[in-house]
């Protein structure tokens, strides 16, 4: 592979840490220290290799020599992934590029760059195991989300295409096709299911539900799922169908395909990561979402970058170590508050609601849109 | 008067505290939330009350002249700017609590504000729109002939936002002026002041007690209001989807009056940029900046600075800044909200991205500061900015260079503090007009709009009445109708 030849400044090649960090992520549990030092070798890695991530951390006077612990670590805000070019290697000798589905800035899309996908799918693989397939090897699975080749950039596709590829039994199947949900043979796959006694699992966009739970509404069909079955939903809605309360979506979806809410995980991943969090369920929402040991969260103060008093609303930063060739910490616009052993994810940080006449930024982008 | 823990809002005559539905709101700053209770009325309710005010306005507002009612307005303001009087007092201490806005600010915004409300000044805004004020009275002879007076409405619908404490006051008394009865819904972010002045008035003049009401409602329940179709005139300030549900929900054959989200911003011509005069006009623009943190629509959220003079654009900025940390120390800035902090964290990022490229672009202040100034040697158009005592300082050749630069915001502009001489200013209030822009005033007066002015390019009370004619013909074809026989 190409990336292989890379060699950094310093002594630290993209391949070592390939190779550290796939390790790393094999290991069934890690100290604090280890994960301080992978994370620390990665921010060297990067602020040497990634110019514009060093003009980042200079300016914020945090470089490697400042830098002793990954709570440190500057976390570039998310939408430099559309401003910047944030990546160790050569954006043309990276074997995939993730692009984000541009929700808030129409016409620039953010770009995650990754020489190798070997990271992102060790990460995803191990974590959707523990997560999803609770003891389960295989299982039968209708993927409600496009295919990886129709969407080439989507890092959800190809996290899709991942789990199907190695937890999906010989019956699974996608089913979304250029025109849409393929409502009639997905029903006739539900009916089937429901008849037989193996579970099946869905997997796809939060919105892709909402849509199949009108069709099911206008058809007036309901199932119950054999047990064992489970679903997996991810993203929100996206302006991509109605919005709907979280806890009625889970009641509907529920009470429609007959699946118990402890069954229906939701999973929170971005473009701009390359690993995923769960719940454990949705008996009750907002859940609490947890990640894997090599992916750490904080609840932050946008402006000051500190920390939040624990039990505070702040606004979530991920250190993820399987983002090695982008930034290991970024700043996200979700609002969160920790609990337990994770997080609650409380939505998006939208710009404060114009009180009256003074047009606040995000308005203006609204109109100008 | 004892203020109870839970302010209870609203203002409503013929109607018992124990007949109403209350919801409780927290409102203010995290560290010091206040509690409201607003007023949740019924259909009949509502529609009673309207009823109620509109019978109240005819009988005792409509039968009085302006000058009365000037009069009238005269003492409460007068009550208002003594320190001592109770409403004074509550006031002072309920905005800043309701608001989160330091309060010495509102203290000093409040006094300056209500000095456009006493007599001289609204014998004057009268006067601004009404060459003969007497015309609200009784009709008066047109010089071409015939006879016209102005009828304010009967019911006129207030819609207001929560910015800026004390903005209801502009339409409360436009409408008293033109002996309208109002029904006003107060914000949730600011309930406060409509529910004082309307019991202060009623004090002052027990004849007025039914004339006007202060509700609320959920924002939401907009459209569901069928008060909006009782009145005559309908009055709303807000962001343009909120003015537009209204809009949809009002019947054409009614008046709408709408005041949008605006933006404002400020020129500072190389005349004013001396080394004596700088730090002067320096201050003033912050003090501009940091009046009510920028919510209001008047406040500037970018300064174009022209080159050439000894005081560098780049060295205002940094002089600007100075000038806002002092303040800093003045009027402590507001606390604010996640959503508010981030807001302000993603229009410094998305700057400092751009710095990070271009050396033409910097970012003045630190993480200790409250303030931001961010510093373009490039041109920019114009643009809104998080607000809260964030503003973008942009450098250019020559002031008229800015006209291109606000051109697509037309249907946004609304004041701009202006710094320039008297020969520029006539040039460029000129093109600024053309542009859509409705105010010019100096550097630190933009928060301060005079009595009269035309809030938006409009007329305050203009606006509000119906004229009526009596022709010419009338009054001549009346001649042959004498009892008497010529």
């Amino acid at each position: 592979m190409k990336w292989h030849c890379k060699v950094a400044n310093g002594n630290i090649s993209t391949n070592d840490i390939v190779t550290e960090l796939l390790d790393f992520i094999a290991q069934a549990s890690v100290s604090e220290e280890d994960f301080n030092r992978l994370a620390l070798k990665i921010f060297t890695h990067q602020f040497e290799l990634n110019r514009p991530f060093q003009k980042y951390c200079q300016g914020r006077g945090k470089t490697p020599r400042m830098v002793k612990t990954w709570r440190d670590i500057p976390a570039v805000p998310i939408n430099a992934f559309k401003d910047l070019t944030l990546s160790c290697v050569e954006p043309d000798q990276c074997e995939r590029v993730f692009m984000t589905s541009g929700t808030t800035r129409h016409d620039v899309k953010g770009r995650h760059h990754h020489p190798t996908l070997a990271v992102y799918d060790a990460s995803m693989l191990k974590n959707f195991s523990a997560h999803f397939m609770s003891q389960d090897k295989s299982i039968r699975m209708g993927i409600l989300f496009p295919t990886e080749e129709m969407m080439p950039n989507s890092s959800l596709a190809h996290y899709l295409g991942l789990a199907i590829k190695h937890f999906g039994s010989s019956n699974s199947a996608y089913y979304i096709d250029q025109n849409g949900l393929q409502f009639d043979l997905l029903c006739s796959v539900l009916r089937q299911a429901q008849s037989s006694s193996e579970p099946i699992a869905l997997l796809g966009a939060t919105y892709s539900y909402v849509h199949l739970m009108d069709e099911l509404e206008a058809r007036a069909l309901t199932f119950k799922l054999p047990q064992g079955s489970r679903l997996l939903d991810t993203g929100g809605f996206k302006g991509q169908s109605r919005e709907i309360p979280m806890s009625l979506f889970y009641d509907q979806l529920s009470q429609k395909l007959g699946v118990d809410p402890s069954q229906c995980i939701n999973m929170y991943g971005m473009t701009e990561l390359s690993t995923q969090f769960y719940d454990r369920g949705n008996q009750s929402v907002p859940s609490i979402k947890r990640g894997p040991h090599w992916i750490k969260s904080r609840l932050v103060d946008p402006l000051s970058g500190q920390d939040v008093t624990p039990g505070e609303r702040g606004i979530l930063v991920h250190t993820d170590l399987a983002n090695f060739n982008s930034v290991v910490s970024i700043l996200t616009e979700d609002v969160g508050v920790a609990l337990g052993d994770g997080f609650l994810l409380l939505g998006r940080a939208e710009g404060a609601q114009a009180k009256g006449c003074s047009m606040a930024v995000d308005e203006f982008l609204k109109t100008a849109q | 008067m004892i203020t109870p823990s839970v302010f209870k809002a609203g203002y409503l005559p013929g109607l018992q505290d124990h007949e109403v539905e209350w919801q409780r709101h927290t409102v203010g700053a995290p560290h010091s939330p206040m509690e409201v209770d607003l007023p949740v009325l019924s259909h009949e309710q509502m529609s009673a009350l309207a009823q109620r005010v509109q019978a109240a306005s005819t009988a005792h507002l409509k039968t009085m002249t302006v000058s009365d009612i000037v009069h009238v307005l005269e003492k409460v303001t007068s009550r208002l700017l003594d320190s001592q009087d109770p409403y004074r007092i509550e006031l002072e201490h309920l905005l800043p609590k309701a608001t989160g806005f330091d309060a010495e600010m509102v203290r000093l915004n409040l006094t300056s504000y209500l000095q456009t409300f006493r007599g001289l000044q609204l014998h004057r805004f009268v006067a601004q729109d009404f060459n003969n004020p007497k015309i609200l009275d009784e009709f008066q002879p047109r010089i071409q002939g015939g006879w016209s007076k102005a009828l304010g409405p009967d019911l006129m619908v207030h819609i207001w936002a929560g910015n800026v404490p004390a903005l209801p006051m502009w339409s409360f008394i436009a409408a008293l002026l033109v002996k309208s009865g109002s029904i006003g819904k107060i914000s949730r972010a600011e309930p406060v002041f409509a529910s004082l002045l309307a019991r202060l008035l009623a004090e002052v003049e027990p004849q007025w007690a039914h004339c006007f009401s202060v509700v609320w409602w959920p924002s939401e329940h907009t459209k569901e209001q069928s008060l909006l179709s009782q009145a005559e005139v309908v009055l709303a300030y807000g962001g343009n989807e909120a003015l537009n549900d209204i809009k949809t929900s009002i019947p054409v054959t009614t008046r709408f009056l709408a005041h949008g989200h605006k933006l404002s911003f400020s020129m500072i011509s190389k005349t004013a940029l001396s080394v004596q005069k700088g730090h002067h006009v320096a201050r003033q623009a912050a003090l501009d900046v940091v009046r009510y943190e920028q919510q209001g629509c008047y406040s500037p959220q970018m300064i174009y600075v022209e080159r050439g003079a000894s005081v560098a654009p780049k060295d205002f900025a940094e002089l600007l800044l100075h000038e806002l940390i002092n303040l800093e120390h003045k009027f402590s800035p507001r606390e604010l909200s996640l959503h508010e902090t981030t807001q302000i964290a993603k229009w410094r990022d998305s700057h400092e991205l751009i710095a990070l490229n271009s050396n033409s672009h910097s970012i003045l202040g630190n993480a200790s500061s409250k303030s931001t100034v961010i510093f373009s040697e490039k041109p920019l158009p114009l643009s809104a900015g998080p607000l809260n005592r964030n503003v973008l300082v942009v450098a250019v050749d020559d002031l008229k260079e800015v006209i291109a630069m606000i051109s697509s915001q037309r249907n946004y502009l609304q004041t701009v503090g202006l710094a320039a001489s008297p020969e520029e200013l006539f040039k460029l209030g000129e093109c600024l007009g053309q542009q859509g822009v409705t105010r010019i005033c100096a550097l630190g007066s933009m928060t301060s709009p005079e009595a009269g002015w035309h809030h938006d390019g409009r007329f305050s009370l203009l606006d509000l009445v119906r004229m009526v004619d009596i022709d010419a013909s009338t009054e001549r074809e009346a001649e042959r109708f004498t009892s008497y026989e010529i």
